[in-house]
């Protein structure tokens, strides 16, 4: 009986695939024994997928005895999808790992130990040594494990046009929290005088890269570390009671509900708010989304009463090598090409940092041409001190992807629309996100 | 009495404009919105009459979701896969819902009731199990996993036949075993001819099940070509979250199909459904 | 030669017809809920195997705030649209009950949104309950209401999605109930008029009652439908504003899918059985005593 049922369903599925002419298979048919090694590459990134291509061609021209396959699945379905093949200890070669998965990861052992090789290439000078330190960090653990290609950091976004409009001068590096505040205030403009405010001096609403850029910068911490729990010290609190007074004490920002009809990244471009703090990767959609002729600019982000300069929120993305990769050192070469000498200018959506320093500091990537013409700030924050509030199950009580509407991002959300008092919303993100984490770490 | 009549029915029909436009406005305001431009949309005096209707470029919002979004691969997947799954669905509840009512065999009531049963478990209880068995089977990112889990158990089309073979009449069996026509025979010469109505309810209810489906295709299909119409609107939707006259075509769109089959066989949906009530 | 009499076919031939079918209840029906069943007893992140942990996964549901927070909004969800959707279906099949010009096109229209995708629903409607541009909102700002943030706010939130729901399925009671009508015994009803009873004491004292197992039924397939609202909120809202929305069904989804705690969104699974489970066998029971035998 189980015989039959078994062969059945092979049956069943045969003849189904006969119908469903879209399946592929993905295992790699190498049967030429001229090329003794093939390499599985996973990447998240689609548009990359001609240029990667390309760049393979090239590593493969340099390396004849090397043969490589990429893979290449959107950032929503990659981690189901390689958490399958880890499931089946069929990881590729190399693949892409996010600062947000790499400490689950690096505890399941499922990334190969790279200490041999980052201790001894020379190419190691090559890139940033901050960068292949922050992955040690965030991972947790005591080895290197990934190897960063690219850094996104966080910056203060201006407009130009707006600033001279209003007669400020434009911000600085040095600028403080009342700096800032009056700027921001000045920036306010009701400008048809219908009580409606047209233009608002700044825009945030919960999102991570809006909030904790302004934490680390006033020398605050949202986790603490010894302990594994949701703690925000008092610099930490400071920092998000200013947040929230923006709109509720000072009126110089918008409540998350008045802007939810235009994308959060739309906001800034369209000349709706005059400053906002994000991600460096949105200088890409602002050469997009903005009128050409708006003018505007980036700089760091201010340094709170409590806080010292050089101290940045950013992260890397990395490649990771198979644990059980049968070809480690051929691995490890294709790595090193593809996460440096291999990439080009072209391959970064603007405001990407290289890890690679040759192509960070040369004249392609940081095109005098384009704005922001303070692109150079971002190479800069490349070597700083770079601090994250990543820990296991960090999407979840941030609230990221698929829950953006869960986690702390909401309760801060519900905070500012004034749904709920800011010490009602602390208290409940302290019993909400510490039971999350209790999960991962107790 | 009369007089009386005629202010009834002019307020039944005040009464029947009113709610028609409650169930039709958003269809209306959707349609309407997906000729808009971009800055038409974000007004802050909405009009029913959208800007770029009857001009030159009324259609590029349906240009652009079309050809750069590549919707129209994407309505052929959905027409693939729904299509699959109601010829399957009709296939398979057919041959299982003759069994239920012509033959004699032990186990039938069980059989019967526990596949009654399985149309209250809702998807959800057991989607993760079934998603490890499509990891083992090396379906994911294929189609197979949208169609054959609906092809096999369809419990209210097996329902639907054995009630219709239950009360063909007599006589027609009584010949075909004089014929001395084979099982498969009677079910194939002489039943199945005579089903086109249940036939075809079946079909359209499980081809709109399939269209409309979406957690399927978000857990199995990750390649980009292969998504459904219905994954491929709510990807759109996290990333051009406020191009509302882009969303709002693609949305036309994906409902366009079913529109036209409910103006076709309107008929037949609207019967079934009275069908299921008598039932009770 | 008697026993073919008896029986016209193989003793095998029925299994034969049944073959996919019972190949389909066990594979995509019977072996998933028992695999659920175990699931839930574990911890498991797809990136290795399950590990074997007990009662954990309930332990933590039900000392969860969250979870708490998930059963309420199932439940009142459910409430909403089973009472929305009955009250708005039975009036809407009493007026289109009669027999006038164009009749068919008004029961095309009210049936329309039934057959639309609840992903088109959503997306529409989140359209028009935006909080700026919004049409609904746009038309309260103009008759000098403060209007309200409808998907964003987390007390309003669960009821305007349900509210959605009711619009979009409130046509399929309809017809249900207009079958039911529409097989009631005429000779009764004008037995009524003809004693002079008004309509509303008609409607309640002859019609209602006579009602009762469609009404039974109608309830029966809107309780079981009232789990299906993973589109519509997965187009909403995403579960939010904090966990406002998260149901049942969908905090599987979020748990298994989004979080990766496999084993935790099994035993969330293995709840939602139950409590479909529960309310099918309540359902029987109030059957026997509620319905009006005809």
């Amino acid at each position: 009986m189980k015989k039959t049922v078994a062969s059945l369903l092979v049956f069943i599925c045969l003849a189904a695939s006969v119908f469903a002419n879209g399946t592929k298979e993905t295992k790699p048919v190498s049967s030429d024994t001229s090329t003794p090694v093939t390499l599985e590459w996973w990447s998240w990134d689609p548009s990359l997928k001609e240029k990667n291509e390309a760049l393979i061609k090239q590593f493969e021209a340099k390396n004849p005895g090397i043969k490589v396959n990429l893979a290449t699945a959107s950032t929503s379905e990659y981690w189901t999808k390689i958490r399958i093949l880890a499931n089946q200890k069929k990881l590729p070669d190399v693949f892409t790992m996010s600062s947000g998965y790499i400490e689950e990861w690096r505890k399941s052992n499922l990334m190969l130990n790279l200490d041999s090789y980052i201790n001894n290439d020379p190419d190691i000078n090559d890139f940033y040594k901050s960068l292949i330190d922050a992955g040690k960090t965030i991972s947790g653990g005591d080895r290197y494990v990934a190897m960063p290609f690219a850094l996104v950091t966080t910056v203060l976004f201006y407009n130009k046009g707006m600033f001279d409009a209003a007669g400020l001068s434009y911000p600085t590096a040095d600028w403080t929290w009342d700096d800032f505040l009056n700027a921001a205030k000045k920036l306010t403009i009701d400008k048809d005088g219908d009580g409606k405010i047209d233009q608002w001096g700044f825009w945030r609403y919960g999102r991570y890269a809006q909030v904790e850029p302004w934490v680390y910068a006033d020398g605050g911490n949202l986790i603490d570390r010894s302990k594994m729990r949701f703690a925000p010290d008092a610099n930490a609190m400071e920092t998000l009671k200013f947040l929230t007074d923006l709109t509720l004490k000072y009126h110089v920002a918008p409540t998350q509900k008045e802007m939810s009809d235009v994308r959060n990244q739309d906001i800034f471009p369209k000349g709706l708010a005059a400053m906002w703090v994000d991600g460096s990767w949105f200088i890409d959609n602002n050469r997009n989304v903005a009128d050409p002729s708006m003018r505007w600019g980036i700089t760091t982000v201010p340094v709170g009463p409590h806080g010292q300069k050089g101290i940045v929120y950013g992260w890397p993305d990395y490649y990771a090598i198979a644990p059980n990769a049968k070809h480690p050192d051929a691995a490890w070469k294709l790595l090193k090409y593809i996460a440096g000498q291999g990439q080009t200018a072209d391959m970064f959506m603007a405001g990407k940092i290289p890890s690679y320093k040759p192509l960070a500091t040369s004249s392609t990537f940081n095109d005098p041409s384009k704005q922001p013409a303070e692109i150079s700030i971002l190479t800069q924050q490349a070597a700083q001190t770079m601090k994250t509030s990543f820990t296991m199950g960090w999407s979840e009580w941030r609230g990221y992807g698929a829950a953006a509407n869960l986690g702390l991002n909401s309760i801060l959300d519900s905070i500012i629309n004034g749904d709920m008092s800011f010490d009602e919303g602390m208290s409940k993100a302290d019993k909400n996100i510490n039971s999350v984490l209790a999960r991962y770490y107790n | 009495m009369r007089k009386n009549n005629r202010i009834q029915t002019t307020g039944v029909y005040a009464l029947l404009i009113l709610v028609a436009l409650v169930s039709i406005f958003p269809f209306l305001w959707m349609v309407s919105s997906s000729f808009k431009s971009d800055s038409n949309v974000f007004s802050a005096t909405p009009s029913l009459f959208s800007d770029m209707l009857f001009r030159k470029d009324m259609f590029r919002n349906y240009q652009v979701v079309l050809k750069e979004f590549q919707f129209s691969r994407y309505i052929l997947n959905s027409l693939f896969v729904s299509l699959s799954c109601a010829i399957g669905q009709v296939l398979v509840c057919s041959l299982a819902g003759f069994a239920f009512a012509k033959m004699k065999f032990r186990g039938k009531n069980f059989v019967f009731s526990f596949l009654l049963m399985t149309m209250m478990i809702p998807v959800q209880v057991t989607i993760i199990p079934e998603y490890f068995l499509m990891m083992s089977f090396g379906w994911i990112d294929s189609f197979l996993p949208l169609i054959v889990p609906s092809f096999l158990a369809g419990a209210f089309g097996t329902f639907m036949y054995k009630e219709f073979f239950e009360v063909v009449p007599q006589p027609l069996f009584d010949a075909g075993i004089i014929d001395g026509v084979g099982a498969f025979g009677m079910f194939s010469r002489i039943y199945f001819p005579l089903t086109a109505s249940p036939t075809v309810t079946l079909f359209i209810i499980a081809f709109m099940n399939a269209w409309n489906g979406l957690l399927r295709p978000m857990l199995y299909i990750s390649t980009d070509k292969l998504q459904t119409v219905t994954l491929a609107l709510t990807a759109f939707q996290s990333q051009y979250d406020t191009q509302w006259n882009l969303l709002l075509a693609g949305s036309v769109i994906s409902i366009l199909p079913l529109l036209i089959l409910f103006v076709f066989c309107q008929r037949y949906i609207i019967e079934s459904a009275m069908g299921s009530g008598v039932k009770g | 030669m008697r026993r073919r009499k008896l029986c016209w076919h193989g003793p095998l031939t029925p299994w034969l017809f049944l073959l996919p079918t019972v190949i389909g209840l066990l594979v995509f029906r019977a072996i998933p809920v028992g695999a659920a069943f175990y699931l839930g007893f574990t911890r498991w992140s797809l990136l290795n195997n399950p590990v074997f942990i007990g009662l954990r996964n309930y332990k933590e549901a039900f000392a969860s705030a969250t979870f708490f927070k998930v059963v309420t909004n199932t439940v009142v969800f459910s409430l909403i649209y089973v009472v929305g959707v009955m009250v708005v279906s039975l009036a809407f099949a009493l007026l289109i009950n009669r027999k006038l010009k164009g009749i068919n096109f008004f029961r095309a229209a009210l049936y329309l949104p039934v057959i639309t995708s609840a992903v088109a629903v959503g997306i529409v409607w989140n359209w028009i309950l935006g909080p700026q541009y919004g049409i609904l909102n746009i038309i309260l700002t103009k008759l000098g209401i403060t209007p309200p943030y409808w998907l964003g706010d987390p007390r309003l939130a669960l009821l305007s999605v349900s509210v959605v729901q009711v619009w979009k399925m409130a046509g399929y009671y309809m017809i249900l109930f207009l079958a039911g009508l529409q097989n009631m015994p005429h000779e009764v009803l004008e037995a009524a008029t003809v004693d002079g009873a008004k309509p509303f004491q008609k409607f309640f004292h002859v019609t209602l009652p006579l009602l009762s197992p469609t009404t039974f039924f109608v309830l029966t397939v809107a309780i079981i439908d009232s789990f299906h609202n993973f589109e519509l909120i997965y187009t909403m809202t995403k579960g939010g504003p904090q966990n406002a929305t998260d149901t049942l069904v969908y905090d599987v989804y979020l748990n298994g899918f989004v979080n990766y705690r496999n084993g935790y969104a099994s035993a969330v699974a293995f709840v939602l059985l139950i409590f479909v489970g529960v309310l099918t066998l309540m359902n029987f029971y109030i059957k026997k005593k509620w319905v009006t035998q005809g």
